[in-house]
Parts: C-alpha cells; sequence; structure tokens
C-alpha cells in the first residue's frame, strides 16, 4: 500500500474567496471565527494583518479588509471536487474529515506503473488539480493516516514529504509534534505540560497509563498512523447526480460577474463527470434573484438556465464559451445572490479516441461545436439545414429545421438530375403579384419576355394550400430569369389573369 | 545547396518565394486554388481558381442574376468529396428563402448546407447595416477553420475596419470565401485580393468583370456559359425571336437613320 495524502492548507479561505470572482487576488482578505481572524490572504498578510488578531486591530491596519466566515458546507464541496478530480488516478480515493484540517488519500500503489512512477504520477496529480485553484500539500507514506499525518506537518517539508518504508516512516513518525493527532489537539496543554512533545515521548510512555489518562482514541491513531493496526477505509463514490451552489459574495448585476461564479462550478462539474468515465450531455443553472423588497412577488425566485449539449464532452473551455453566449443573451429579471449547478445528463460510454491528424470524425466534431457556439449567441433556429421534402408545390419543397445533429433525419440522397435546372434557386418569401399590359406580366416597368412554360403544377387540396399554378421561364430586362406563375382559376377579388413572380434564377 | 546565378535572379525574381509576381503575370499562391468549373474564368484568375484563405468579393446588382450557378461547381465539390472528408458550405444571411430541389440539381448535398440568419430572423427586413451577432457568427466560422466554403451576403454599407477582420480571420479559413454585395460597393476599398462584378449577359449567359486581382488588370468582361436553365429547344426559339426582333428594329431604324443624315448633310 502506499498512501498519497492531499492536505488542503487554506480550504476554507480559498473557498471563500473564489465567491469573490476576478476580485480575489487583488483585495485583502481574512476568514473570521468567532471575533478572530482564522486566516489571511497574501494581500492582506503584506498589510500586516496576521491570523489570531482581533476584528477591531485588523481593520484598524487594513480599513478595506474583507471579512468572511467558514461555510462548512461550502468547504465539503470544495472538497468533494478535489476527491473527484484525484479519481482519475486510483479507483481508492477517501476523505478524511477532520475538523480543522481536511484531507484527500489516494491509494496509488496499483497506479504507479501506469502513470510512470510515483513522482510523474504526482506531477500529473498536480496538473488534474490546477483547475480547482486550491493550494494543496502532498505526502505519500505506507499508511493513509500516517500520510495524512505528514502532509499536515508544516516542519521542513516544503514540497511534502515522501516515505516508501515502514520503518522510515516510523522513524519520522516519531519527531512529529503531538497535536498532529486529533486526539492530541485536544489534550495540546495537558501533553506539553507532562513533557510530551513528539509522538516518539508518547511512544516511550506506558500504554495503559496513557489510555487511562487520555483515552484509548489517541493511542489508537498512533497505531494507525504506524502502521500497527489496520486502518480500512471506505472508498468514495461520486453521487449519481450533481448539484452544487455557490453564494456569490456580492450580488451579481451583469453577466460577467455571474461567469465568474459559475466557472467554479463548472470545474466541478468536470471533475465529477470525469470521476464517472463519463461526458456531460446537459445542465442546468438556477440563478436565485434577490427580492427587491419584502413581499416583492413579481420578481421570480429563480431562473433555470437549461444547456443542452449537441454532443457530450467534458472541455471545460467548451462548456464556458457556451455558457458565456447563453448568458449575454439572457436577459435577468432581478440580481443574482446565488448560483446553483444541477447535472443528471450524462453520456457513459467510451471516450473518443483523440486524432493526430485530421480525419473525417475530428471535423464533423469541429463543426458541431462551431454550430453549437453560433446557436448558443444567435438562438437554435437561427441556423438551419434544409430538409427537401416530396412536394410540388416549390413553398413546400424545401422545409428548414434547425442544425442539431440528433434532431436530424437521414434523408433520401437526391437523384442526380441532368441539367436542365427546372427550379429557381432564390424564392421569393411571398409571391408578388405582378402588374399586366397587353396580358403580358410587367416587372419593374417592363414587359417580361416569356421563355419556356407552361409547367402545371397542381397539389395541396388536402392540405387547404391548394395552388394551381401554369408557371413560366421568363426574362426580365436585364437579361436575368425570373420564374412567374399565372393562376389557373382566376379569384373573384383579383381581376386579370393573376400573374405572380415566384422565384429568380441565382 | 547551390545558389542560383544573380542573372538569372534577375531574370526571373518571381522564382524567388510564392507571394511575388511580375505585374504582366497572374498572381500564385502557396495553396492550391479551388476549381471553378469554368475553364475560361479559371484562365484568369490568380492561382487557377477561387482563392482559398482569402476573400472573394462579388458585386451584383441584384440576387439572381446566376451567382448561384457560377459558384455552384465549386460548391459541390467542396460539398462533395474533398480530402478528408465532405466539407459544410455555410450561407450567412441569403437575400431570400433557398429552394433546396434548386441546389440538389446544381450538384450541392442539401445535407451539406448551413443557413445562418442574423438575429432579424429568416425572413427579417434587409438592413442598411450588418448586425453585430452577423459578423461575429461569420468571424467565428471562418476562425474554427472547419467549414469547407463561406458565402456571405453583407449589406453595402460595412465598415472598412469589419472587412479587414473578416480577411485577417479567413487566413485559418481552408476554403474559398464569398461575400456577395451589391453593385454600388464597388467604389468602396475593401481588402478582398479578389473583386468580381457580375451582370446577366442574355440568357443563361454572365458576364463577369474583374476589378481587382493579383495580377494586371483584365479590360474585358468573361461572357461565362452558365448552367442552362432553358431546354436547348426553347433556348434556339428564343434565340431565333431575338434576332428576328434585333433584325426588325434595324430595318425600322435604318431608313430614319439614313434620312437623319440626309437632313444634315442637307443643312
Amino acid at each position: 500500500m502506499l498512501w498519497i495524502a492531499l492536505h488542503l492548507p487554506t480550504l476554507s479561505l480559498e473557498s471563500f474567496a473564489a465567491t469573490l470572482g476576478s476580485l480575489r487576488h487583488a483585495l485583502p482578505l481574512a476568514l473570521l471565527q468567532g471575533q478572530r481572524i482564522a486566516a489571511v490572504n497574501r494581500v492582506a498578510l503584506q498589510l500586516g494583518v496576521k491570523p489570531g488578531f482581533k476584528r477591531a486591530t485588523a481593520l484598524a491596519l487594513a480599513p478595506q479588509l474583507r471579512f468572511g466566515q467558514a461555510d462548512a458546507a461550502r468547504e465539503a464541496q470544495a472538497l468533494r471536487a478535489m476527491a473527484h478530480a484525484a479519481l482519475a488516478f486510483t479507483p481508492m480515493v477517501a476523505l478524511d474529515t477532520e475538523a480543522a484540517l481536511p484531507c484527500v488519500l489516494l491509494e496509488v500503489r496499483g497506479s504507479l506503473r501506469y502513470f510512470g512512477g510515483l513522482p510523474s504520477l504526482q506531477q500529473q496529480l498536480r496538473a488534474a488539480l490546477a483547475p480547482l485553484g486550491h493550494n494543496c500539500r502532498l505526502a505519500s507514506a505506507p499508511t493513509a493516516l500516517g500520510a495524512a499525518l505528514l502532509a499536515r506537518w508544516r516542519g521542513g517539508f516544503e514540497l511534502g514529504a515522501h516515505v516508501d518504508e515502514l520503518s522510515a516512516l516510523r522513524q519520522r513518525l516519531d519527531d512529529a509534534p503531538v497535536w498532529l493527532l486529533g486526539p492530541g489537539r485536544e489534550h495540546r496543554d495537558a501533553l506539553q505540560g507532562m513533557g510530551l512533545h513528539t509522538l516518539g515521548d508518547l511512544r516511550r510512555l506506558p500504554r495503559s497509563g496513557l489510555a487511562r489518562r487520555f483515552g484509548e482514541a489517541l493511542l489508537n491513531e498512533l497505531d494507525r498512523a504506524r502502521g500497527d493496526m489496520p486502518d480500512p477505509r471506505e472508498a468514495l463514490r461520486p453521487e449519481p447526480r450533481f448539484e452544487a451552489r455557490v453564494e456569490l459574495f456580492e450580488r451579481a448585476d451583469s453577466s460577467e460577474q455571474l461567469l465568474h461564479g459559475a466557472m467554479l462550478l463548472l470545474a466541478q462539474l468536470v471533475a465529477w463527470a470525469q470521476a464517472q468515465h463519463a461526458r456531460i450531455s446537459g445542465f442546468t443553472l438556477a440563478m436565485r434573484h434577490e427580492r427587491r423588497h419584502r413581499g416583492d412577488t413579481d420578481t421570480p425566485e429563480h431562473t433555470e438556465l437549461p444547456l443542452a449539449l449537441a454532443e457530450a464532452c467534458n472541455d471545460v473551455q467548451h462548456l464556458q464559451l457556451l455558457l458565456r453566449e447563453r448568458l449575454a443573451r439572457l436577459a435577468l429579471p432581478a440580481p443574482t445572490l446565488a448560483l446553483r449547478l444541477r447535472c443528471d445528463q450524462l453520456q457513459r460510454s467510451a471516450a473518443p479516441n483523440g486524432e493526430l491528424f485530421p480525419t473525417a470524425a475530428s471535423a464533423q466534431q469541429g463543426l458541431l461545436r462551431l454550430i453549437e457556439r453560433l446557436q448558443a449567441r444567435l438562438g437554435p433556429d437561427q441556423v438551419q439545414q434544409p430538409v427537401l421534402c416530396a412536394d410540388h408545390r416549390p413553398e413546400h419543397g424545401t422545409a428548414w429545421q434547425p442544425a442539431l445533429p440528433q434532431a436530424r433525419a437521414r434523408l433520401p440522397s437526391t437523384p442526380a438530375q441532368a441539367p436542365p435546372l427546372t427550379r429557381p434557386v432564390w424564392l421569393l418569401p411571398q409571391p408578388l403579384a405582378l402588374p399586366e399590359q397587353q396580358s403580358r406580366p410587367l416587372f419593374e416597368g417592363r414587359p417580361l419576355q416569356l421563355l419556356a412554360g407552361p409547367e402545371r403544377i397542381e397539389a395541396g387540396w388536402w392540405d387547404g394550400a391548394h395552388a394551381a399554378r401554369d408557371y413560366f421561364i421568363a426574362q426580365a430586362h436585364d437579361g436575368a430569369l425570373v420564374w412567374v406563375y399565372r393562376q389557373r382559376l382566376p379569384r373573384v377579388e383579383q381581376p386579370g389573369e393573376g400573374w405572380y413572380l415566384h422565384g429568380r434564377f441565382g | 545547396m547551390d545558389l542560383l546565378p544573380a542573372a538569372a535572379l534577375l531574370a526571373a525574381p518571381e522564382t524567388l518565394h510564392p507571394a511575388l509576381w511580375r505585374a504582366h503575370q497572374l498572381g500564385r499562391s502557396r495553396e492550391a486554388a479551388v476549381r471553378s468549373g469554368f475553364e475560361l474564368l479559371d484562365a484568369h484568375l490568380p492561382g487557377g481558381g477561387w482563392p482559398r484563405q482569402a476573400l472573394t468579393e462579388l458585386l451584383l446588382p441584384h440576387p439572381g442574376v446566376g451567382e448561384m450557378r457560377l459558384l455552384a461547381p465549386a460548391l459541390a465539390g467542396i460539398a462533395a468529396a474533398e480530402p478528408p472528408a465532405p466539407r459544410s458550405v455555410m450561407l450567412f444571411d441569403p437575400p431570400a428563402p433557398l429552394c433546396g430541389w434548386a441546389l440538389a440539381q446544381l450538384g450541392v448535398d442539401a445535407q451539406r448546407l448551413i443557413v445562418v440568419h442574423g438575429r432579424d430572423g429568416a425572413h427579417g427586413a434587409r438592413h442598411l447595416l450588418p448586425s453585430a451577432d452577423l459578423l461575429w457568427a461569420l468571424e467565428q466560422a471562418l476562425k474554427s477553420g472547419q467549414v469547407g466554403a463561406v458565402l456571405a451576403w453583407l449589406p453595402l454599407r460595412l465598415r472598412a475596419d469589419a472587412l479587414r477582420r473578416l480577411q485577417l480571420a479567413a487566413q485559418s479559413h481552408g476554403g474559398p470565401v464569398f461575400l456577395l454585395r451589391d453593385i454600388e460597393a464597388r467604389a468602396q476599398p475593401s481588402p478582398a485580393p479578389l473583386r468580381l462584378a457580375l451582370h446577366s449577359a442574355g440568357i443563361d449567359e454572365l458576364a463577369l468583370r474583374v476589378l481587382k486581382r493579383r495580377g494586371p488588370a483584365l479590360m474585358q468582361p468573361l461572357r461565362l456559359a452558365l448552367p442552362p436553365v432553358l431546354a436547348p429547344l426553347p433556348r434556339a426559339r428564343a434565340e431565333a425571336a431575338r434576332l428576328a426582333a434585333a433584325a426588325t428594329t434595324r430595318a425600322r431604324l435604318g431608313p430614319a437613320a439614313g434620312s437623319a443624315t440626309m437632313l444634315s448633310l442637307a443643312e
């Protein structure tokens, strides 16, 4: 067994900072616990604010300091996303949710060979976790708890501690401070008072006496860390449906602000989908709005933005692009306070192969993404594809449907026809009534010269759009060919023979 | 590698680089051009066909002079089989609803067509100014490099920087890009390296004037025989009628013209 422990020392502060959007690197931030400051970011540290200060002291030093409260649910969500991302490396991922020092544990003995050894695995792990934007410390050891203790121990392991042998781990742990153990923190003052500073000091004392004074738990944890006692862990399984929320620090008025919050959720969503080796085929972003005043019932509480993808994918960039275009189109009734992202539409199938050279499949996929992007901004009905229908009436011969691949039926291949062309390329949306002169149609004030025809089209008596027309090919005065027709059955309200222009031979 | 003698280089400097050509020669391009399907036209286009990775502007008095029949052979080739795969043809803001059957008759596979309308909708009013959304969509399509050919109907009033952006975006697009605009745009400058003016020149014939190309100016318009609309018989009949009408006009004008000359002589 070889465990890697990921310790997230500043998880609460980072998950709070993420709700601030793009401002988070520029503003001094501090996390409050009661009336004291628990953690500060780099900007605040430069202003002289340190953890442990009182709120008033900190405000005196840095009036622009922003305070946040630790939120257990928010932290758990961030930690779960880290665990999901880690699931790409091993099926055995466990969470060590000890109150103040959260850890993700991975058993990687079986994956070492595949990922090319421990250093390479750790590098890839860091790269996979980078999009989630958390500062993490790695350690590896033969026992789960041993790895977790090493990762939490700040002393001298800037790059993380890596111990391969059980004996070496035991040696290291002898120097570790007692407060690393959970029960050790509870009894910290008592242990200090007895002159017990390291785990080695603890181990040299008689066990029964220790157990009587500090409880069995302390010794149990020590034994599990040293590998003297079995330490079974339960593997984490991703939930069947994803739901994550983020409370924005400030109410968001613009779609750009919303996008910052949504990006955080999207990164977590992609980690969740990747952990299940599935691809996302759609999700819903819900925005909770601020009420304008109490008893305001006009403003809806939520706006939901469902997003369906033409082709399932796990590409954060692509999802972001789609969401950006959709958000830009959306008119929100009120400022947004919180975002929630839900997803239960996953496509579980083998991932498509990556291609080195352009192929038909990759070209098709690239085109789909383009269409999706255009439809996200312009609307699905603005990007269309023609469908040929077997109907003699020209206006019913071509139907238009949104260019979406699933909705597209396989069309019968059109028979290759030899010239001449019998239909014009451009059809007028409405046939244009032409005036007449000596029973010849006039177009733009000049008589049309009929060259060929008539071609009789009579159809549609069954669906109420009866057409009985004689079509002619005519030449306009500038030489261009147009398609005109004469109503076969003159209407009572329209005297004359009823000439209409219906198309142009483009 | 031995260098060419300086004298030979001076005699033929165009061999130095594909972007070089002499004023009396046609320009070349590094990429093979798309055959237009008209031999006469290919002979007068730089590179021997429609250029790739660059804008081609077609200026016409009104839609329906034969522009689709002019482009159809090239589009059919792109949509049918061009390595690595048949590619799509995207049409932006066409001026009227398209008839799919007509395109099928011209050999363009309807399944490969994608029509993009600006925000105003399929039958929205034509505006003098292009919608920002349409230009955005056009640029996205060009930049993605996934589309086989692009046809865009752009309005007359178009800012020069918008055209320049499109020309830059076209460089990552592997196929031809045709911008169809009103003939009035002839007087406006354009970054497109190839500009053609189209006119109808009779039944199933198109007169094509080269306004700008990489090569010497071409004075005479080219007359191209388009894929015919008329069957041979009506066509022959129409030709005969036209000739007869011309003859009668000449016969009617003949004596009058003669008497006018007589009058001027008498004075």
